[in-house]
C-alpha cells in the first residue's frame, strides 16, 4: 500500500479546513466578482426607461429619410466620402435602387453605393432577365440607424463602441482593436473595417459638424430634402414637426434594435 | 500548523498576482474610461475634433461673390457649391496659405485636387438624367444626344451641358 499523508490530519479536520478556506476564498473573491456580476443586469434593465430619461436631459438627435423625395443622385454618398475620408469601396451611407416588375419580382441595385448616380438612359428599360418593363420603383438611402438598443456596442470586447448622451453611436479609434465583431453584429451593414486605420468605422451623423452647429454633410448636400436631421427632443424643431405629421417606419423593426433613423414611405420589400 | 509555510507562500503569490493585476489595469485603462459608460469619455472630443471639410456655400460666396449672387438668384440654387465642386476646406487653406487669391488658374495648377472645376456634364447627369425610379418633379432628359437634337443642336461625343447652359443658374446661354 502506498504512503498515505501524515495521520495527524483527521477526516473531520480536513473537511473543516476545506470548507473554511473554500468559504473564505469565495467571500474574498465575491468582493471582486459578484459586484461586477450584479452590475450587469442593472446596466441592461429596461432600456426604454433609460431612453426616456435621456430625452428629459436635453438634445437627442434623430434622422428622417424621405424615400418619396430621393432622386438617387448620389450627392450624399459623394459628400460623405469627401467629408469623412471614407476609402474607396466602403460606404458610411449608400443609396439603393428598388425596381418592381409586374410579375412581382423586385430588383435591388446599388452600383458603387450610388456614388456615380444611377444613369439609366432608357426610362422604359427592360427587366434584367426578360422583356417586361418596370412597374414602379424608388430609391432608399441607407446609413447607420444609431439604434437605441445597439447590437454593435454590446459585442465590442474593448469598449471602443459607445453611445453619447445625444444618442449618437461612435467608435473610439484609439481603443478599437479591429476585431470586426461589431461589423458582423450590425444587422444593417452600417459598419466596415477601415483598411487605412485598421479600426471599425461607421456613420457618425457627422458628429464633428453637428457639434459646430452644422448639419451632416449628406443632409447639406441633398438637393431633394430627402434627409432631415435634428433634435427630436425639441417639439419645435423641423424634424419633430416632420415626425409629428408623417407616418414613419424603421428598418428591421422586428429585430428590436429601435433605430433612431426613421423612414417615410418605406415599402415592405425594403430590407 | 505544519503547512503554514505553504499557505504563506500561496497567499503571497495571490497578493502579488492581485496587486500586479491592479497595477497593470490602472496603467492600461484610460483615466476617463467608465465615467459615463463602458467607454473612454474623451473619445467624444476626439471625434468632435475633426475639421469639417464642407465649408458651405456662404463661405464660398465670400470670395466668389459674383457667382454666389448669380447662383442664389437663379433657379439652380438648390444644389450647393460643394455638390459639384467638392469640399472647399483644402481650397480655402490653399488660397490663404499661397495668397493666390483671385488667380484660380494658378490654384488649380498647383493643387489640382484642391477644388474640382467640374466636367460640365458628369455633374448634371447625376440629377437630370431620367431614371425610372426618380420622382418626376425634376427636369429630366432621357439622353444628352436626344436633348441636344430636340433643341436643334448638333450632338458630338464632346458635347457638354455647359456648352448651352450656365451651370450656376441653369439658364440657356446666348
Amino acid at each position: 500500500m502506498s504512503q498515505l499523508p501524515p495521520d495527524d490530519v483527521t477526516r473531520r479536520a480536513f473537511l473543516e479546513t476545506v470548507a473554511r478556506t473554500g468559504g473564505q476564498s469565495f467571500l474574498f473573491g465575491s468582493l471582486f466578482v459578484n459586484t461586477a456580476l450584479l452590475r450587469l443586469p442593472q446596466a441592461g434593465t429596461d432600456a426604454k426607461a433609460r431612453a426616456e430619461a435621456e430625452v428629459g436631459k436635453g438634445v437627442i438627435y434623430g434622422f428622417v429619410v424621405d424615400t418619396t423625395k430621393c432622386i438617387g443622385c448620389g450627392s450624399c454618398v459623394r459628400a460623405c466620402r469627401a467629408e469623412n475620408g471614407v476609402p474607396d469601396g466602403y460606404n458610411r451611407t449608400w443609396v439603393e435602387q428598388y425596381t418592381f416588375y409586374p410579375d412581382g419580382e423586385v430588383f435591388v441595385n446599388s452600383p458603387n453605393g450610388g456614388e456615380d448616380g444611377f444613369a439609366d438612359p432608357a426610362p422604359t428599360r427592360n427587366k434584367p432577365t426578360g422583356t417586361e418593363a418596370p412597374m414602379r420603383g424608388f430609391f432608399v438611402p441607407k446609413l447607420c440607424n444609431h439604434c437605441i438598443d445597439t447590437p454593435c456596442i454590446q459585442v465590442c470586447p474593448v469598449g471602443a463602441s459607445f453611445k453619447t448622451d445625444e444618442g449618437v453611436v461612435l467608435v473610439d479609434h484609439e481603443r478599437c482593436v479591429g476585431c470586426g465583431y461589431c461589423v458582423q453584429a450590425c444587422p444593417f451593414g452600417s459598419r466596415y473595417l477601415n483598411p487605412e486605420t485598421g479600426t471599425a468605422d461607421k456613420c457618425t451623423w457627422c458628429h464633428h459638424r453637428v457639434v459646430r452647429g452644422l448639419l451632416p454633410a449628406c443632409v447639406v448636400s441633398c438637393p431633394a430634402e430627402a434627409r432631415i436631421f435634428g433634435n427630436v427632443s425639441d417639439p419645435q424643431s423641423r424634424i419633430s414637426r416632420i415626425l409629428a405629421t408623417n407616418r414613419v417606419q424603421v428598418l428591421k423593426s422586428f429585430l428590436g434594435t429601435r433605430p433612431r433613423t426613421r423612414y417615410i414611405g418605406l415599402d415592405s420589400e425594403v430590407i | 500548523m505544519r503547512h503554514a509555510a505553504h499557505f504563506a507562500r500561496l497567499v503571497a503569490l495571490l497578493v502579488i498576482v492581485v496587486v500586479g493585476f491592479l497595477l497593470v489595469r490602472a496603467k492600461m485603462v484610460p483615466k476617463d474610461f467608465g465615467v459615463k459608460g463602458h467607454f473612454r469619455l474623451s473619445a467624444i472630443a476626439d471625434e468632435a475634433a475633426r475639421e469639417p471639410r464642407h465649408i458651405g456655400s456662404d463661405a464660398c460666396a465670400e470670395c466668389h461673390d459674383d457667382i454666389g449672387a448669380a447662383w442664389r438668384a437663379g433657379k439652380h440654387h438648390v444644389p450647393q457649391c460643394e455638390n459639384c465642386h467638392g469640399p472647399g476646406l483644402l481650397h480655402t487653406k490653399v488660397v490663404a496659405e499661397d495668397s493666390t487669391r483671385g488667380y484660380p488658374d494658378k490654384i488649380l495648377t498647383a493643387f489640382p485636387k484642391a477644388i474640382n472645376p467640374g466636367t460640365g456634364i458628369r455633374e448634371c447627369r447625376w440629377c437630370h438624367l431620367k431614371t425610372f425610379e426618380r420622382p418626376s418633379a425634376l427636369k429630366y432628359i432621357v439622353s444628352v444626344q436626344q436633348h441636344v437634337e430636340q433643341h436643334g443642336g448638333t450632338y458630338t461625343s464632346a458635347s457638354r451641358c455647359i456648352d448651352c447652359h450656365d451651370p450656376h443658374t441653369a439658364e440657356v446661354k446666348r
